[in-house]
């Protein structure tokens, strides 16, 4: 590579006075996940401004120059999104911050960036739908999460529900998206956004960063490189680096060859983007459990419901005597039915408390069709669940 | 006398350069390569001169001149 | 067996297979220009020693876009339609130093693309736009583009077109762009010139190349290239006798801030040595 092109290439962070010291602090969760992502290594964001996304983009704004990134704030969504692919294979790590609407707008961007497998995170801060519904909590757009995009191949969506979650969980969507060159989801909402709390970050060198595997640091020629090939996760040769890569998005073999069609090569290269991360599931999907060994009732929830989801099992046992365990997925997709299965023996009911009318529902219900009596949706639309409104449905069905 | 290489593998019978060269150096042929097109081929090569607009205005990479000096 | 000078900067082949001869029609003016954009190119690198790896070649879709699917030896990509400038602008920002040549078509430019097309053109980013119009959809089968003249027949509009059509390089002149040019397939050295010009230049050059497509248009790839030479006239003779005709030439040349420029006076005002504060 040029000595040019090095010296433009984006600092490594751990040589930047600017990131945040180890420490207390007490900030928004728009703000929090900023940080994450410039702790990852993030130094490109392009965006373009909604409610309740926007005060991601204004922090990104001042932050990013003083990190040596570079902010931008596009014409529209679509606009953000394609940046992203175009930064990714530029070599730099980056994020754009968006609600539904904008959401659906990058439907296309993120069907090329599984196509092409491309590294980039999306902060999808939900509000209700459909149209312009509302700007306040929602988790409408979990499903479109996993299939918004057009097409086959698979997709990583987080959940956090705290500050120190959208810092933590940040740093968490780029490790993954660069270990599994995927682009991956932070289903954020309104509340988890916009709440401010306290936030702990841990000494710089216990945080893990990964960054993507290169054909260079694996003794690969560019004469012999396969953009797409040499293992499950290809190793990734940026633009600038001497490898000559062609970015496709059409159905392609493991050069990048596009002419050579036929319904093999299309299964080949499509069902291993869904193999990629359905195949590995076990590895990256997270869960959280309280109260589960041989409960009789069972809680699944997500994202910041599990805050007061929480406060309701823990009332429902004490109070009301009832044997209610947790379960809160921290990964929505790829969705860990495996795992589940694993932990959740026989149980009555199921409770799954949402603010929409029943949607990751329905992939519970497939996981664990044959442990439970009954399921039970708690929807809440616009609004977040409060404790005692769950801990009443929880009673109302089973006390 | 300059000669004149055809890539038969690339040429699709578009003719561009049959037209463009000044000296009238290059002509179609009778034959059809694999893909079914007519190639060029050298007609009055004394007069070609190398200028290379027949390179410079093919769309398939199909052609090029050789310079000879004799 | 001498080989084609340019072949050079193509793969004809990769590690799993061949991959020319190029997919365009017979006589298509999407091939010409890339031709005229390597030998540009190579005149860049040679002249002014920028070496290989810093060219970066993005399209979207439709004729003008294969050209990158992929047939070049450099850093490539064949993206989605119309937002092919977003992607160049998300590699500068991870990268300032790229020398970016985009090539897109009427749709891609002036109609999906309108809205980045634009927006490039008012930051002006630094990248070479190669608008490749040959007034049709070309790909997908001979539609009505933003840039076909009132009357033509295409396939959605099999009673004549009603609509005028756009003149992509005043836009991109009001929109802000540094360097603004058009030229026909017919005319290679001076889109040779043009191109050159562009990669030099500090800031968004848009070239917008009128192209022959002899397939949509049912005409020999030798007559659309003599009726491309006579239906326009230089900037310079247009009152002599422009009527009816394309203008043709350079409509601007200026020096102007150029976004990534702008910005690393942003970056240069904090301190990013370590141990300072």
């Amino acid at each position: 590579m040029s000595k040019e092109m090095k010296a433009n290439n984006t600092k490594k962070r751990l040589h930047n006075v600017h990131l945040l010291k180890p420490g207390e602090y007490y900030l928004q969760g728009s703000q929090a996940c900023i940080e994450g992502a410039i702790m990852a290594g993030c130094r490109v964001y392009g965006g373009y401004p909604i409610t309740p996304a926007s005060e991601i983009m204004e922090y990104a704004s001042r932050r990013l120059p003083q990190v040596g990134g570079r902010f931008i704030q596009m014409e529209d969504e679509i606009a953000s999104a394609s940046l992203l692919i175009g930064a990714s294979w530029g070599g730099a790590k980056a994020l754009t911050a968006t609600s539904s609407p904008g959401f659906s707008l990058m439907q296309e961007a993120i069907s090329i960036a599984i196509m092409s497998e491309t590294p980039m995170v999306i902060i999808d801060v939900q509000r209700p739908g459909p149209g312009q519904g509302y700007i306040t909590a929602s988790q409408e757009d979990v499903m479109q999460a996993r299939w918004g995009h057009h097409g086959e191949g698979s997709i990583i969506a987080l959940a956090p529900s705290s500050v120190q979650e959208m810092f933590d969980m940040t740093i968490e969507a780029f490790n993954l998206s660069e270990q599994w060159r995927t682009p991956v989801l932070v289903m954020a909402e309104e509340p988890v956004a916009h709440m401010r709390e306290r936030l702990l970050i841990p000494p710089w060198n216990e945080i893990e960063i990964i960054d993507r595997k290169k054909p260079q640091d694996l003794g690969i020629m560019p004469e012999n490189y396969l953009p797409w090939g040499h293992d499950i996760v290809a190793p990734m040769a940026n633009w600038g680096e001497g490898y000559s890569v062609n970015f496709v998005g059409l159905v392609h073999l493991e050069d990048g060859n596009i002419t050579k069609y036929g319904p093999q090569m299309h299964y080949d290269c499509v069902e291993r983007l869904f193999r990629k991360i359905e195949g590995n599931v076990n590895e990256i999907a997270r869960i959280e459990t309280k109260f589960l060994e041989g409960c009789k009732n069972l809680v699944i929830c997500y994202g910041c419901v599990a805050r007061t989801a929480i406060e309701a099992v823990i009332e429902a046992r004490k109070e009301g005597g009832l044997d209610v365990g947790y379960l809160r997925l921290i990964t929505l997709w790829p969705f860990p039915q495996e795992k589940l299965r694993d932990i959740v023996g026989n149980v009555n009911t199921i409770f799954v408390p949402e603010m929409n009318l029943g949607m990751m529902k329905h992939p519970i219900t497939e996981a664990l069709r044959d442990r439970f009596k009954k399921i039970v949706s708690i929807p809440s639309l616009g609004v977040l669940h409060s404790p005692e409104y769950i801990l009443s449905k929880i009673y109302e069905e089973i006390r | 006398m300059n000669k004149l290489w055809i890539d038969e593998r690339y040429c699709k019978g578009c003719l561009i350069c049959v037209d463009v060269c000044p000296t009238k150096s290059i002509k179609p042929s009778k034959e059809i390569n694999d893909w079914g097109y007519i190639l060029p081929t050298e007609d009055d090569m004394n007069s070609c001169k190398a200028c290379g607009l027949c390179e410079l205005m093919c769309p398939d990479f199909a052609i090029a001149i050789e310079e000879v000096d004799e | 067996m001498k080989k084609h000078p340019m072949l050079k900067y193509l793969k004809e082949e990769g590690p799993l297979g061949q991959r020319m001869p190029l997919i365009l029609c017979p006589g298509c003016g999407s091939g010409q220009i890339l031709n005229y954009t390597l030998h540009a190119v190579d005149r860049v690198m040679n002249k002014d020693k920028i070496r290989k790896e810093n060219f970066l070649f993005i399209s979207g879709v439709g004729c003008s876009a294969r050209l990158t699917s992929h047939y070049l030896n450099f850093d490539s990509a064949w993206t989605i339609h119309g937002r092919t400038l977003a992607i160049a602008t998300g590699s500068l920002l991870a990268n300032p130093a790229f020398k970016i040549i985009v090539f897109t078509g009427d749709g891609d430019t002036g109609s999906i693309g309108g809205n980045h097309f634009i927006h490039a053109c008012r930051r002006n980013i630094d990248v070479t736009i190669l608008c490749i119009n040959n007034g049709v959809y070309g790909m997908t089968g001979g539609q009505v583009a933003p840039t076909t003249s009132v009357g033509t027949i295409t396939t959605t509009t099999p009673y004549g077109n009603i609509e005028e059509a756009f003149d992509l390089c005043k836009l991109a002149e009001i929109a802000g762009a540094s360097y603004v040019a058009r030229w026909t397939t017919a005319h290679p050295h001076q889109v040779i010139k043009s191109i050159t010009k562009g990669l030099r230049k500090k800031g968004t050059a848009f070239i917008e190349i009128l192209s022959q497509c002899p397939v949509h248009n049912k005409l020999s790839p030798v007559t659309m290239l003599k009726k491309l030479k006579e239906n326009t006239i230089q900037i310079s003779k247009e009152k002599e006798s422009g009527e009816g005709k394309s203008l043709i030439g350079e409509f601007c040349d200026l020096d102007k801030h150029e976004w990534n420029e702008s910005y690393q006076k942003l970056i240069d005002q904090f301190d990013h040595e370590e141990g300072k504060s």
